[in-house]
């Protein structure tokens, strides 16, 4: 970790001293942001329009400047990022004033928002834009219908079958990867069922099936519930009895009632791993991030509303949302963020190869079958090249 | 003896007065508006004879069990921006909320409102009038006479109000801004957040909380009844 | 300022006043004799301009008050008070009873700065409530709470209550029924003394003997009809309707119908 001074940046590329750009603020560097750092001042010095580029490098710093200090305080256990101290002095030098009506309704679910995520992100997308978030934390059906009912700008969630629903009637645009963890099958350290260390999660709910465990299920719709039902439906099985309990709850809920119980159940692993202080339950299947089965993969997309189905939504902040999530300053923060010392979520937006799957719903090139577990090889090229083998 | 270990959340101190300060907006004015409706409507029912008079007072009676998170639907499709009033942009605004807690509480207001005012013996009505008193004179002793009813039933509208969370959630959105302050958050559904995340010691300060907020305004009904002096000669 | 009922016809589910004619002569006390229920408080309150009667006309001055505008019906009811058979105060101190009427007259804007200072701190004790109240021997309780006073007192405050107002005339149902001899002696006193100053009073009440103690001119009212009235000497030992005397002698103390009372709304 070095450290840089933005009059020696100035200096270096080149402007008057009796111009400033910004204020001298101290920037605790990570290898990250120096690289994009870098990158502007070779755009700065090859001339051009100052203007444009003035305010990029002034985004640049201030975001950098952010990153910065966010990169140092996500080594707390909290996995908190606190605002940066220095962001107030960039405010009289942000952008100028509103986008739409300077308002963004975000409509997520519960698990992504219990994560503490978007308490990291939102303040920073806040900040550089001059947009006030409002997040409504709902599960996964509630969030789209919010969005279909036009009362959200954008969401983000991770259900790509209903996402896929929703781009085909029309209401989502604009859709793109975020990032991806997995989902993991957990349980009682006991493991009464005895399905520690298998490599098949259909395998798994079997044997949970057979043994009768104590199962509990979200039941509540939710992008995790979609998957569990996934999950039985491949297996072949129609769980029901007194061990299957749905409890129609949220992620954080259900993973505390199954604690309580001595229950099995199926998690996403950021939820679970934020909550690890809270909860006895250990992992039983590993998802694919640590070379468990692909059907445990847990995408999540974010998508704008269609401003032709709802005029008045704010497209414009919409959009800058998504670009801010899908940008290597947002992705990089996605990366960084922990909780409880591990990585939660893995940055997926942006790759040197083409990823047109991320924009259409599954299945929409003329290949049908082939896209399908084309999809699944994607996850998987993701999982080789983003997730260190230490993970 | 075992001390509670608990962490205060994100945004501290703040946050909770935020999160209370937005609780008791939100149900002082929807009790408020209540009771402007209520009195009136109570009078009205209380004094005229017609047909359909029974009737109305039981569904009224039925209204004050109306399950809360049924009210919150309704009021978020009608609030929202594919509904009916969608011009007035108010899904997820502490307006809606303020409307759905008016749902909520106007049956119990005027219900208690409706048999205190009926209680209200004839002859003092009788009184009144003969005394020279117009209509409205006439009602504004009624309702003075039957204040400790009337208090009773604002503060039952109250309670009902302040410890719902399921329209609310639903209407509300519990949504907090980035820094700390609460827009649509209220202790119940600040409670749900920290109930759903594990972290129970939270929810009960935020319960404690609560339930000193309600003592309060409690007491200062009964202040206001006592204020009646001397007892009703029976 | 005479007060007349002409041919009036009133009833709830009997017939109970029929075809009753009736005037008040300014300044008297005139009393209404005749056994319970035989019509006495309907015909008071419709002197009251409680509601209007089935046929016929009360008239203030000639005019039919049910003709008049709602306004206009108020400005007379305000020339009138009443006291029932139940003190029926309100929940709240003595002066502020009394004062009650008077209060209702003012303009709205003065209501409601005399009810902030109220608030405040005790309002100065208006003139006419002071003398109402001396006027019934309860000038001394005015702070304290109505409903704390006993029977007997409490229908004294009602009286200074109706006197406060000033009125021209004072209707009073059967005021003495449920008090005491000395209560009952202290209400009559007052009755005469307002009717001295200039007060007319209508009195209702089955009570020869205070018909002929309080009374200028008496009306008896058997079976939903007038059928005799007269000053008291001449109408208690003069009787020309056999009825009358029979009423005289205490037979007749029931009226031939039953008669609901008048002041609970027909079902």
């Amino acid at each position: 970790m070095w450290r840089a001074d933005l009059g020696q940046i100035q200096a270096r590329a080149g402007f008057p001293e009796n111009r400033p750009l910004a204020e001298a603020v101290w920037v605790p560097a990570t290898g990250h942001n120096m690289r994009y750092i870098e990158r502007e001042i070779t755009l700065l010095s090859d001339g051009g329009d100052m203007s444009i580029h003035r305010r990029r490098f002034l985004k640049a710093a201030s975001v950098g400047t952010v990153l910065g200090l966010a990169g140092c305080s996500s080594q707390q256990s909290d996995g908190n990022a606190s605002p940066t101290p220095n962001s107030t002095q960039q405010d009289d030098q942000q952008g100028s004033g509103q986008i739409g009506d300077g308002e963004l309704v975000l409509a997520t679910t519960t698990s992504t928002y219990d994560t503490g995520l978007l308490g990291a992100l939102n303040p920073v997308f806040e900040e550089s834009f001059g947009v006030t978030m409002k997040t409504i934390p709902k599960g996964t059906g509630a969030s789209l219908r919010t969005a279909r009912d036009g009362d959200a700008d954008v969401i983000l969630v991770h259900a790509r079958n209903a996402e896929d629903q929703f781009m085909q009637d029309g209401f989502g645009v604009n859709r793109r990867d975020v990032m991806f963890n997995d989902f993991v099958i957990v349980g009682p350290e006991d493991d009464p069922a005895g399905i520690n260390g298998m490599e098949s999660a259909t395998d798994a709910f079997a044997t949970i099936a057979e043994q009768e465990a104590v199962f509990v299920s979200r039941g509540d719709d939710s992008g995790t519930n979609k998957k569990e039902l996934i999950i039985w439906d491949e297996a072949g099985i129609e769980p029901s009895g007194e061990w299957y309990r749905a409890i129609g709850k949220g992620m954080g809920d259900t993973l505390v009632q199954a604690n309580e119980s001595g229950a099995y159940t199926l998690a996403d692993r950021g939820t679970y791993l934020s909550m690890q202080d809270e909860i006895e339950l250990v992992i039983h299947v590993q998802g694919p991030l640590k070379g468990g089965p692909v059907i445990l993969k847990n995408p999540y997309g974010v998508m704008a509303v269609n401003p032709a189905k709802y005029g008045d939504v704010n497209y414009q902040a919409a959009m800058a949302y998504i670009g801010f999530l899908t940008s290597p300053q947002g992705q990089s923060m996605i990366e960084n963020y922990t909780a409880n010392g591990s990585q939660l979520f893995f940055p997926n937006a942006i790759a040197e190869e083409p990823n047109f799957g991320q924009y259409v719903p599954q299945g929409y090139s003329a290949e049908q079958a082939q896209s399908l577990s084309r999809h699944d090889k994607q996850f998987l090229y993701w999982v080789e090249n983003e997730v260190p083998t230490n993970y | 003896m075992v001390l509670l270990q608990v962490q205060l959340p994100d945004g501290g101190w703040t946050y909770v007065l935020s999160i209370v300060v937005v609780s008791l907006k939100v149900s002082l004015t929807a009790v408020g508006l209540s009771t402007l409706l209520s009195l009136p409507v109570a009078l009205l029912i209380g004094f005229t004879d017609f047909p359909g008079k029974r009737l109305l007072t039981a569904v009224i009676n039925t209204g004050m069990g109306f399950p809360s998170v049924v009210v919150g639907l309704v009021v978020l499709m009608l609030l929202s921006n594919s509904g009916p009033l969608g011009t007035f942009d108010l899904a997820f605004t502490p307006q809606a909320m303020m409307a759905s807690q008016f749902v909520l509480a106007t049956p119990v207001v005027m219900s208690i409102s409706l048999s205190s005012v009926e209680e209200v013996s004839r002859s003092i009505r009788d009184a009144a009038y003969v005394l020279g008193g117009t209509r409205v004179d006439v009602g504004l002793v009624v309702i003075k006479e039957a204040r400790y009813g009337i208090v009773t039933a604002i503060l039952a509208g109250f309670g009902r109000a302040i410890s719902e969370v399921g329209s609310i959630l639903i209407v509300g959105g519990n949504i907090v801004f980035s820094d700390g302050q609460s827009y649509t958050r209220t202790l119940t559904t600040a409670i749900t957040v920290e109930a759903r995340q594990g972290r129970y010691e939270l929810g009960l300060v935020l319960g404690v909380v609560l339930l000193a907020l309600v003592l309060v305004v409690n007491s200062l009904g009964s202040w206001i009844r006592s204020k009646g002096r001397g007892t009703r000669a029976s | 300022m005479r007060l007349t009922a002409t041919d009036v016809s009133k009833s709830f589910d009997d017939a109970v006043l029929e075809d009753v004619s009736l005037g008040v002569e300014p300044g008297q006390v005139l009393t209404i004799v005749g056994p319970s229920g035989t019509g006495k408080t309907t015909l008071l309150r419709l002197f009251a301009a409680f509601q209007p009667p089935d046929s016929g006309t009360i008239a203030w001055n000639g005019s039919d008050l049910w003709s008049l505008s709602e306004a206009e019906r108020l400005r007379v009811r305000r020339k009138m008070s009443m006291v029932f058979q139940e003190p029926s105060l309100f929940n709240a101190p003595v002066r502020r009873n009394v004062a009650y009427g008077i209060r209702v007259r003012k303009p709205w804007s003065e209501r409601l700065r005399l009810g902030v200072g109220g608030l405040v701190g005790n309002e100065p004790l208006a003139e006419s409530v002071q003398t109402a109240l001396e006027s019934v021997g309860l000038a001394h309780k005015a702070g304290q709470n109505a409903l704390t006073l006993s029977g007997g007192e409490a229908q004294r405050v009602a009286f200074a209550r109706a006197l406060a107002v000033d009125p021209e005339i004072v209707l009073l149902d059967e005021p003495t029924s449920n008090l005491d001899p000395r209560n009952t002696a202290v209400l009559e006193d007052a009755i005469r003394r307002a009717s001295d100053r200039g007060v007319t009073c209508v009195l209702a009440t089955h009570d020869m003997n205070q018909a002929e103690r309080v009374s200028d001119h008496v009306a008896f009212i058997f079976d939903g009809e007038v059928v005799e009235t007269g000053p008291p000497a001449q109408v208690f030992e003069r009787p020309t309707d056999r009825r009358t005397k029979r009423f005289v002698e205490g037979e007749l103390l029931v009226d031939s119908a039953v008669e609901p009372d008048p002041t609970e709304p027909s079902s």
